[in-house]
């Protein structure tokens, strides 16, 4: 550990330049090829004039109900990267590669001890309501998430705090007990950060609680309409006058709720909305066929998996589970289940973390296909005739149909579990399942993808998967400052995991996103939704 | 006729409340608990108890439904468990949705079920009747959400006439606008709910077109058109009216679907939304909403009788 200099993680920017040496250095695939990408510039940022003022953005977002708009209780992270993210900021927010750059903090130092954080705020900041924004505000922020009685989902990403205090208006000093690499990315970012997204104490005390969760007060690019506000339904943003990185483009953004799979594609091809936030795979031929929509693609920060429970037999033997891992072929399950439009999957780091991500292609997991081997393990294991029942909530049961279809090769009837979200998460947490699709999404750093599920201790780990090898490398990863050495950790730890298999690894979802061409100025960050470049060509 | 109508409101009161009783105590024996889904499965113990009294959860069933009911009294409903609204304003802002694209179907439905039912029966037998019973059947067997994509698909993707989502209210955006978003949805679901109405207003004017006081009305002179309108088809409406006010349970019930596939939240997406959410105070307003709408519904269809067929009386 005494090495280790964590004042690398110190900004106005932090992987950038790791990230290219790493890439040169390394030549990792996955990572060079996104970088390329980045380099040759797309099409809709290479048509980039001149922005022009004005026009309304219509948003469509695809998801049944807005339950909250205060960040500390939103548990959507869907709602968090495309809506909170434009009405409130972060200490630092995301570039395209996921890198950290300054947001409400123009620099940021950390100590070498990987302890204390130094942020050093923009003067002049302010919030919609006016109020001016310093380091204060973020103490007051930090107290509300932690408040025991406020009950905020995200108090967790605060419990390594020791300190926060203000020196003075514009610095802000976080003290640690331990050191925690992904603290920037997963508490203080815009977006994911939600935590410490600062909120004006004027604001709380007029609004209250709820009343705040209905018309925020945040000192993001944009500003709810307050009268506007239909939670389930929808709401208006306008551009906020004084934000520090000077007024965006668009007057508007008119924000509708649309439940509906078919109903989201039939409002973009009608034109009732101008952007739909995510292209359901269903969707992504028959919008790239017409001439009027533009699709950008962004590598997804997600990973999903059919999880195993090991502390229920025949899924405590390893060969019983490895089994399960090699008899799926990835490729009829993405045709089948996803027309092809997911990423076939070896593990848990996902493709938007290009410096530790691995290319299938490059690997050689030991979950591949094999039916031959597959149906050896499952004599070995004697789980032929077996009646797995996989757990599920969601409304699209395709995946779970073909992995029956696929798994009865090697003599399990599978039977399907569908339930409604509370019980399924009731049961989720009670550990009672035999198998389960669920996987990791929106995540801001790859210690995302692995700790809740792969940690004896993981809050999501309750398939009773343990491994001491495992929670040493995790516990590395997280105690690790320099990027390339976090990468090789990372790729230690989704070995363990291939191998291991508490989950047979199944796809990355790509992050696809679609509007009308009139909307110009797109930058793509994955699975978030910052929308202060984009402008409305008239 | 004051003191039926009177009789009728207390037994409406009872039958309301003895239904949010029912809902109250149903909707906590579902499995699951809604704290753990609000928090995530990241939630700690501690940060669940402490929800679990924030939210007054943590008492007996019985302390919850009593204070409920005393609030209920006092016209406050409560406040939504998984989200930041009040059920009074979801429901406000809800019910004008639901109640004009209910009433929207309903009119589109009465508009093409009674001449097209009278056309069946007076052409009994006919290829206008073979054309117009196929056709309802299909309305019956048609299942809204299915149509509503259909209807959107056409107007909306191909023909670009109507919006494909959301409403308009007619304070903010006028009347124009109103009608247009209400079109669709109300088409979707008045489709089946017309097609079923025909049905019942072909076989009441059959049967009353055969009666004896058909025969007299003819053989004193009257006008065809007279008699099938004046006495025929006014003799026949009473079933049909029956029907009409037991099928506003069908139009409320066609709202749920019909409000997801078009995007607006009214009183069926509320309620649908708050069950999966095990959201308690919300699913017990938008049920005792729903409950108050079809009772009256069919105090109105029985005080409508008496002014259809004087013979029936109350009293």
């Amino acid at each position: 550990m005494g090495q280790i200099d964590w004042s690398v993680l110190s900004g106005p920017y932090v992987s950038r330049r790791t990230l290219l040496q790493l890439a040169v250095a390394t030549g990792i695939a996955g990572y060079a090829s996104q970088l390329s990408g980045a380099n040759a510039r797309p099409r809709y940022l290479t048509a980039r004039q001149e922005p022009q003022q004005g026009g309304t953005l219509r948003f469509g977002i695809g998801v049944s109900d807005i339950p909250t708009l205060d960040p500390a209780q939103e548990t959507t992270g869907i709602i968090a990267g495309e809506l909170l993210a434009n009405i409130f900021s972060g200490l630092v927010q995301f570039d395209e590669q996921l890198g950290i750059i300054p947001d409400l903090a123009e620099t940021w130092e950390v100590a070498e001890d990987g302890l204390r954080y130094t942020f050093h705020l923009r003067p002049g900041l302010t919030f919609h309501n006016g109020d001016s924004l310093t380091a204060e505000d973020v103490i007051y922020t930090y107290e509300r998430t932690i408040d025991p009685e406020f009950a905020s989902p995200h108090a967790n990403k605060l419990q390594q705090v020791k300190e926060i205090t203000a020196p003075d208006e514009l610095t802000l000093v976080i003290t640690q007990n331990v050191p925690f690499a992904p603290f920037l990315a997963t508490a203080c970012s815009r977006g994911p950060g939600r935590a410490l997204n600062p909120i004006p104490r004027r604001a709380i005390e007029e609004l209250g609680n709820d009343g705040f969760g209905r018309s925020p007060v945040g000192c993001g690019p944009f500003q709810v309409v307050p009268e506007s506000v239909e939670l389930a339904t929808g709401f208006e943003m306008v551009a906020f006058e004084a934000w520090y990185g000077g007024r965006p483009p668009l007057d508007a953004i008119e924000v509708s709720v649309i439940p509906e799979i078919s109903s989201r594609l039939s409002a973009i091809e009608a034109g009732d909305i101008d952007m739909l936030d995510i292209v359901p795979a269903i969707g992504v031929d028959r919008l790239a066929q017409l001439d009027q929509f533009t699709i950008v693609e962004a590598p997804g920060t997600n990973w999903w998996g059919l999880r195993m429970n090991l502390a229920r037999p025949p899924w405590d033997q390893l060969e019983a589970r490895m089994a399960v891992a090699k008899a799926i072929d990835r490729q009829d399950f993405n045709e089948r289940a996803f027309l092809g439009k997911v990423v076939e999957c070896i593990g848990p780091i996902a493709p938007a973390f290009g410096w530790a991500y691995q290319d299938p292609e490059t690997i050689e997991s030991p979950q591949a296909y094999d039916l031959d081997e597959a149906r050896r393990l499952a004599e070995l294991a004697g789980i032929a005739g077996e009646q797995p029942r996989i757990l599920l909530q969601t409304d699209d049961p395709r995946p779970a149909e073909n992995l029956r279809n696929q798994l009865s090769e090697i003599g399990l009837e599978v039977e399907l579990d569908l339930v409604n979200t509370t019980a399924y998460f009731e049961r989720w947490d009670a550990g009672d399942y035999d198998m389960n699709i669920t996987g990791s999404v929106v995540d801001a750093d790859p210690d995302d993808n692995v700790w809740n599920y792969f940690s004896s201790e993981g809050p999501w780990n309750t398939h009773g998967y343990a491994n001491p090898e495992m929670d040493a490398l995790l516990e590395q990863e997280r105690r690790t400052s320099d990027q390339e050495e976090r990468a090789a950790i990372f790729q230690q730890i989704q070995a363990v995991a291939q191998s291991d298999v508490p989950f047979a690894f199944l796809y990355h979802e790509p992050d696809r996103t679609v509007f009308t061409n009139r909307v110009q100025g797109y930058v793509p960050i994955p699975e978030q939704r910052y929308l202060e470049t984009i402008w409305i060509e008239s | 006729m004051t003191q039926y109508i009177i009789r009728r409101l207390v037994h409406s009161v009872l039958i309301v409340w003895g239904c949010a009783t029912l809902v109250f105590f149903l909707i906590r024996a579902i499995p699951g608990d809604p704290v753990i889904q609000m928090l995530g499965p990241e939630y700690t113990p501690e940060a669940a108890d402490a929800l679990r009294e924030r939210l007054g959860l943590d008492e007996s069933v019985f302390t919850q439904y009593f204070r409920w009911m005393g609030n209920l009294l006092q016209g406050d409903l409560g406040s939504s468990i998984t989200g930041a609204e009040t059920v009074n304003s979801a429901i406000l802002s809800g019910l004008p949705k639901t109640m004009s694209i209910a009433l929207m179907a309903f009119l589109i439905a009465t508009a093409i079920a009674i001449p097209t039912g009278v056309l069946a029966a007076l052409k009994r037998n006919s290829f206008a009747d073979f054309v117009v019973s196929f056709v309802a059947f299909l309305g019956v067997s048609m299942p809204s959400f299915w149509f509503g994509i259909i209807l959107i698909l056409i107007f909306a993707v191909q023909l670009g006439w109507l919006p494909s989502l959301g409403y308009a209210s007619i304070a903010e955006e006028g009347f124009v606008e109103w009608i247009k978003h209400l079109i669709l949805p109300s088409l979707a679901i008045g489709a089946g709910y017309a097609a079923i109405l025909m049905r019942f207003v072909r076989a009441g004017l059959l049967e009353a077109m055969s009666s004896d006081y058909i025969r007299t009305a003819r053989s004193k002179g009257m006008t065809e058109k007279r008699v099938v309108i004046a006495h025929g088809l006014r003799n026949s409406l009473i079933p049909v009216v029956t029907i009409a006010g037991i099928q506003v349970a069908l139009l409320l019930s066609g709202t749920v679907v019909i409000e997801t596939v078009f995007s607006i939240r009214g009183i069926g997406r509320l309620l649908v939304g708050a069950i999966f959410d095990q959201d308690y105070p919300m699913v017990q307003g938008a049920i005792l909403v729903v409950a108050v709408i079809f009772v009256f519904a069919n105090l109105f269809v029985d005080i409508l009788y008496t002014l259809l067929d004087p013979r029936i009386k109350y009293g």
